[in-house]
């Protein structure tokens, strides 16, 4: 036996960019996240050639999913146009050499920072979110040991407790995004900061959805057809962003959820946040003939 | 297309990044060689926050980044990752250690002596501004002790254990792949020892000052004292496939002992790491030493300082403020709005006094 016979011919990257041991981890790591729905598997979380909190977790996640015959869909806050988007699918196709698209209906893997697309996922989609804090405990319990021993024994009193003090404070819940969640029952996760319009997409959904924190080296994930519920008090139904009435005024789309563009004129114009659903609608508009996927807000409303 | 220019993103990255490397510049073979010869404590502190002993890739790298250091380390880490472990190396032993500078605190002499070797401690930190005005700085040659100072010595601690001061640590007797590696492997609390100190030696050596002189400024229970200082070269012994073992070279390791008195003994805080970075030892042998017992939440507590001295990922979060937050931004906007709205409605039509 010699050196050379243990190791493999040099060569200046692996397949993905990740090696062998790391897929292997991120494989293992994101079966038992699917067996547990909603708990927080930690994993070593390698380096990859981008900065921490810029969508690592993530990365990681597709590097070890993607095959050449993989089509790559990348949005940031909705857009696939955005600059750190467009950098992340720039390496997933230069390292998988996956072909990349935009529209939502022909990506088989979407890795996505803060929003879910309009348009409904099927079953052979898997959605990738990148999470930055993984914890929805940290509000309440910044030490992570002590966080894991409250998952553990389902100890979510004080979660309760602070979505009750907003209510006495302000009225209602505060929440903003990462709305916290039960997820089959048992698990609360943070859906990633996703808006409060995205996270009834999640539940009972038929699409695999695994959530990604690399620099907190957390994955866990929703499996398909698996209930995740809005902590939510019975008398106080929970409520997403008031955008059911917005129309975009680039695409005259309306119905979802919207960016607001501050206007020199002290008001506001709004567009769709989903980037390439206003694309999509304006080609169609302009006589295209362009495949429109089914929605999951039906005229603003999300049918129950 | 009516809509954005789509790809727009990605021609403007281009020019961003070419514009960034216009400021530096080629990036030659000379360059990076001149950068390893004269920086040797760049590189060491950069190959220390890398965990990764390769001057010629850290030179590299601080090459590549214009000298940025976070940059420069997450160069390395990221092709760190990526690279077999194809051999562990035998345990590194203080006594074992080639030594070139070891200096106590705690005693006016130890044996094996105070050796002071290379420092800038008592010089006077006076600019060389004449180099600015065309003279070169030549340093001085150094002239040989008549005696010199022994390579191999023992440790201060070891002293202490023999003289009942301390307890010294319990050995471990993991060996090979068995040793918890932090780089393969998620850092869980309480954490693995081995974590412990590996996460120590890759820490941001800025990070770990600031929380390792909170400590010593009195955030931190103990006083810590300089049991020993150690700079050294330490023999990477590795077995051939064949079973011998031989040496695949030298690295330079930093490693420092701190005491402070425990009821009738004395507690010992440890750390070492990759190259020469005195501070960075001092400061995470503070930390160490004031780990145990330290109330939940506290910098001197594990969980705390470790991590929040991990360079690649504070730097990464931070600078990640500067990704778009509008979806986000807006999910709060529409909450405040609402809560005012419905206060503003209550205001309006007050409900009739019961």
């Amino acid at each position: 036996m010699t050196l050379q016979t243990l190791t493999k011919p040099w060569e200046p990257m692996s397949y993905g960019f990740l090696d062998g041991s790391a897929k292997r981890e991120i494989r293992r790591k994101m079966i038992k996240a699917i067996a547990v729905p909603g708990c927080q598997m930690p994993y070593a979380s390698r380096e990859v050639p981008m900065a921490r909190g810029w969508g690592t977790g993530g990365l990681q996640v597709s590097l070890t999913l993607v095959n050449p015959a993989m089509r790559v869909k990348v949005i940031d806050q909705g857009a696939d146009d955005s600059v750190n988007a467009a950098s992340i699918r720039r390496f997933i196709a230069r390292v998988a050499g996956t072909p990349t698209t935009m529209d939502t209906l022909e990506a088989d893997l979407i890795q996505s920072r803060h929003r879910i697309p309009e348009e409904v996922l099927r079953e052979d989609q898997v959605l990738v979110l990148q999470v930055p804090n993984p914890e929805p405990l940290r509000p309440v319990q910044p030490n992570m040991s002590i966080a894991r021993q409250m998952h553990a024994d389902a100890d979510y009193g004080r979660m309760w407790l602070q979505l009750y003090e907003q209510i006495v404070r302000s009225g209602r819940v505060m929440q903003g995004a990462s709305y916290p969640s039960l997820v089959h029952g048992r698990h609360v996760m943070t859906p990633s900061p996703i808006p409060r319009w995205d996270v009834p997409k999640l539940h009972m959904a038929k699409h695999l959805t695994i959530l990604s924190a690399g620099r907190e080296k957390r994955i866990f994930a929703v499996p398909p057809f698996t209930r995740v519920e809005p902590l939510v008090f019975s008398d106080v139904p929970y409520k997403v962003e008031d955008h059911a009435g917005l129309t975009c005024h680039r695409s005259g789309t309306r119905g979802f959820f919207m960016n607001e563009i501050p206007q020199d004129d002290g008001s506001s114009v709004f567009e769709v946040s989903d980037s390439e659903w206003g694309v999509k609608a304006i080609r169609r508009r302009d006589g295209e003939e362009v495949a429109l996927g089914e929605t999951w807000y039906k005229n603003g409303k999300m049918p129950s | 297309m009516a809509y954005v220019a789509t790809r727009g993103g990605e021609r403007a990255i281009e020019q961003s990044q070419r514009l960034f490397k216009a400021e530096m510049g080629e990036i030659t073979p000379e360059r990076v060689a001149e950068i390893r010869a004269a920086m040797p404590y760049l590189i060491d502190r950069v190959m220390g926050e890398a965990s990764l002993y390769d001057e010629d890739l850290a030179a590299l790298a601080l090459a590549q980044t214009g000298g940025e250091l976070y940059e420069a380390v997450l160069l390395l880490r990221a092709w760190r990752t990526t690279q077999p472990r194809i051999a562990v190396a035998e345990p590194v032993t203080q006594e074992g250690l080639f030594t070139h500078r070891r200096i106590s605190a705690a005693f006016k002499d130890i044996p094996g002596g105070q050796v002071l070797g290379p420092t800038m401690d008592y010089a006077h930190r006076i600019l060389a501004t004449e180099v600015l005005d065309g003279q070169v700085h030549r340093p001085d040659p150094v002239e040989p002790a008549a005696r010199p100072s022994p390579a191999r010595q023992p440790s201060v601690a070891a002293w202490q254990a023999e003289n009942g001061l301390l307890t010294g640590a319990v050995p471990d007797k993991t060996v090979g792949n068995d040793i918890p590696d932090v780089t393969r492997e998620p850092l869980l609390f309480p954490a693995k020892r081995a974590h412990t100190l590996q996460s120590l030696a890759r820490a941001e050596t800025g990070g770990v000052l600031a929380l390792g002189y909170a400590a010593q400024r009195g955030y931190g229970q103990a006083h810590p004292t300089v049991n020993e200082l150690r700079l050294a070269e330490a023999e990477i012994v590795v077995t051939h496939p064949r079973g011998t073992q031989f040496s695949a070279g030298r690295v330079k390791v930093s490693q420092a002992e701190v005491v402070d008195k425990k009821g009738d003994g004395l507690r010992l805080g440890f750390a070492a790491t990759l190259g020469w970075n005195e501070v960075k030892v001092i400061a995470a042998a503070t930390l160490d030493l004031n780990a145990e017992g330290a109330p939940k939440g506290a910098p001197t507590e594990e969980e705390f300082f470790l991590y929040h001295t991990e360079g690649v990922e504070s730097s990464g979060f931070c600078i990640h403020f500067k990704l778009p937050h509008y979806v986000t931004f807006q999910s709060s906007l529409d909450a405040m709005r609402d809560a005012k709205a419905q206060k503003a409605a209550k205001e309006k039509s007050p409900e009739p006094a019961e």
